[in-house]
């Protein structure tokens, strides 16, 4: 049996993306890539209240990517999608917050470990963070791990809608983690509420909750983007999104 | 009465009065529509759905239900059923709200006295985000983004469901090609979402090589989903009244290929694994759910098919794309993880089957309605209501428009709410270690029961 295993494996190739060592594709973070549009997208009625999340401010027409869903409203009414992200490639794209003390990031080094913690998501996020462990991102490669306690974690990604039931256990896990500590905040909500930002249950983004190093944006963001927050945290990563 | 209820889908719907609830009926959802209160129940014999008022009696006895127990944001729902556990050495151990085994937000109060797990209480409500008071108000379009984001892994069933709930309130005409269109999306989500529980089953019993090759099979269908729907979750396919993008002529055969590929390896995964010894001894005869329990308790999807309810949405409550298309009810009489088990891979298969089928003789009759088929009068009349099969069961939403089309009132019943009773049950009597293989092959989301 073992012998078919060896084969299978080799016969497949390697699934793993080239990230870090060179940007990602197209298919590894979708939302970079303006995606299949509604067929004719003039015809569709448009959200309403212009942006669902107030992500596009009209004045300026700048993107708050922390509240962005992605829902593409904005492309049906007329507002040109590329104009409000930019030409930057990495729009969409994890990055630091004030908050991120630079001096102790680097004794991360080749072993980083990052535990989870759900704060009222959908479960796309968490999904979404599992998938880093799948062949296809491999993340233990980089010698970032996933733990069960917040004892032996050095970064805490939070994902979701911070509700009032986990405001006091965010807060704990938080406390609980050794120094150095770092936090990202993974997904709309989690940054800003996202589409949940005026619901019963949303009670504040994880920022105001404890303190966020790394924000990483999307509804959900792809494996590799959230993999870039990480190596981000970890001071692993250059300006331009390639492994130092 | 709503039209709604009646016109939907022409056939599955009569009305009845409580008091005639048979054996083989099963309660599945209580709800408040225009001041009176509902109840929806599911006929086994005659694969009917069967809309009632409740009498005034039954109205208090659900009472906390119909105001919907623990709606409130920040207050627990407990669900306990039975007295609390009494004797030597029994205590009470806390799991979660934060936990790697379950990677989301959600408790569970284990009562053991060491090693075997007497009694189960899960706890919810970690992450009620309000999801049915934040659409109240909102135009349905608006709503959408509310509706699909209350289950991430769930997104297409939740959109379709409530996609089409409203479409029948407002009595508007759907082209085929959009109806064909949400069924792939429907059929590619069941697919993830089940290659999700054999991975994190094989997980759960360290068969490495078969999570992984599992999960990367999934990381295959996610990208489709991506490239021909343009998100990997699915959000934001549906609009009310088609989908936001169809699917191209050349795009469907490249599709059906792939899908074809992805379950013909995992039928082959499944081959080998399920020769493992160490494999099947973990899933066999772990975490028993009865029939009769499965049924009492309202069980919904593969976990009761598992125990061999027949039931499947799909062809009890058949939307448009379901009637004309071959889905086999795939059932099983072990009532063990093996069986739950067995039901989802098959299901890969035979939902890849009646892929290639939807994909096949999809029609090209538009992927959206025009607005001169939009229905002007009675708004507000009533409700309207929907069920579609999600990954993890049967999904119901009841949606209540006012005059101006604006959503007035939404009522969800979530598959996992109703999968957390019966998930207790079977793991009464097991040891610690069968835990997750309960939990996984339920397929339950706290998302999805606390949206």
């Amino acid at each position: 049996m073992p012998k078919i295993w060896i084969l299978r494996g080799l016969k497949k190739g390697i699934l793993t993306t080239a990230y870090p060592k060179s940007q990602p594709t197209s298919e590894e973070v979708p939302t970079r890539s303006l995606p299949p549009r509604p067929t004719d997208a003039a015809d569709w009625p448009a959200g309403e209240r212009g942006c669902p999340t107030g992500a596009i401010d009209s004045g300026d027409k700048k993107v708050d990517l922390g509240r962005c869903v992605y829902c593409r409203f904005c492309s049906s009414a007329g507002f040109a999608f590329e104009d409000g992200f930019g030409s930057r490639a990495g729009a969409m794209q994890a990055s630091l917050t004030g908050n991120c003390a630079t001096g102790t990031r680097h004794i991360f080094g080749r072993s980083f470990h990052v535990m989870m913690i759900d704060v009222g998501s959908c479960n796309a996020c968490n999904l979404e963070v599992l998938n880093l462990s799948n062949p296809y991102y491999d993340l233990s490669r980089m010698g970032i791990a996933f733990t069960n306690s917040p004892k032996h974690a050095d970064a805490l990604i939070v994902v979701g809608a911070l509700n009032q039931a986990m405001v006091d256990v965010l807060r704990r896990t938080y406390e609980s983690m050794p120094e150095p500590k770092l936090v990202l905040s993974v997904g709309a909500c989690a940054i800003s509420g996202g589409i949940f930002r005026g619901a019963e249950g949303f009670v504040s983004p994880a920022g105001d909750a404890i303190p966020v190093d790394v924000v990483v944006p999307g509804c959900p963001p792809s494996p590799v983007q959230i993999l870039e927050g990480l190596l981000l945290a970890a001071g692993r990563l250059k300006e331009e999104g390639v492994r130092r | 009465m709503s039209r709604g209820s009646e016109t939907l889908n022409g056939g599955g719907v009569e009305r009845r009065n409580l008091e005639s609830l048979g054996e083989k009926m099963q309660l599945s959802s209580v709800f408040q529509a225009g001041g009176l209160n509902y109840a929806l129940i599911s006929d086994m014999e005659t694969n009917k759905t069967i809309i009632s008022e409740l009498p005034p009696t039954l109205s208090e006895e659900f009472g906390a239900l119909l105001r919907g127990s623990g709606a409130e944001p920040g207050s627990p729902l407990v669900l306990e059923a039975g007295g609390r556990v009494e004797g030597y050495g029994v205590f009470e151990f806390s799991y979660g709200p934060t936990s790697w085994g379950v990677p989301e937000a959600g408790a569970f109060s284990l009562m053991t006295y060491g090693e075997r797990i007497l009694k189960v209480v899960p706890r919810l409500n970690f992450k009620k985000r309000g999801v049915e008071r934040a659409v109240l108000g909102l135009t349905p379009e608006d709503a959408l983004l509310f509706v699909e984001r209350s289950a991430g892994n769930f997104s297409a069933a939740y959109s379709t469901c409530f996609a089409t709930a409203v479409e029948d309130a407002l009595g508007l005409g759907v082209p085929s090609e959009a109806r064909w269109t949400r069924a792939v999306a429907l059929e590619l989500e069941r697919i993830y979402n089940h290659l999700y529980v054999f991975g994190r089953l094989a997980e759960a019993a360290s068969q490495n090589i078969a999570a992984t090759q599992t999960h990367a099979l999934r990381e295959r269908v996610l990208r489709l989903n991506s490239r021909h729907f343009g998100h990997r979750y699915l959000f934001g396919i549906n609009s009310i009244g088609g989908v936001r993008r169809g699917l191209p002529k050349d795009e469907r055969s490249a599709l059906t290929t792939e899908v074809r590929l992805v379950a013909r390896e995992f039928s082959e995964l499944v081959q080998y694994f399920l020769s493992s010894r160490i494999f099947l001894d973990r899933l066999q005869g772990t975490a028993k759910l009865t029939r009769k329990d499965a049924f009492g308790l309202g069980t919904v999807g593969p976990s009761a098919r598992g125990s061999g309810v027949q039931w499947d949405d799909r062809l009890t409550f058949p939307l448009e794309p379901y009637e004309d298309i071959y889905v086999n009810l795939e059932t099983e009489d072990g009532e063990d993880t093996m069986a739950r088990t067995m039901v989802r891979v098959r299901e890969v298969e035979s939902s890849s089957i009646a892929l290639r089928e939807l994909l096949d003789r999809m029609p090209s009759d538009g992927t959206k309605s025009g607005p001169d088929r939009r229905r002007a009068d009675g708004l507000g009349a009533g409700f309207s209501f929907c069920r579609v099969e999600s990954p993890s069961g049967d999904l119901i939403q009841v949606v209540q428009l006012d005059g101006g089309g604006r959503v007035s009132g939404l009522h969800v019943r979530p598959p996992s709410l109703v999968n957390w009773l019966p998930f207790a049950r079977s793991l009464e009597g097991t040891v610690f270690t069968d835990f997750q293989f309960a939990f996984e092959s339920f397929g339950l989301s706290f998302a999805d029961s606390d949206r």
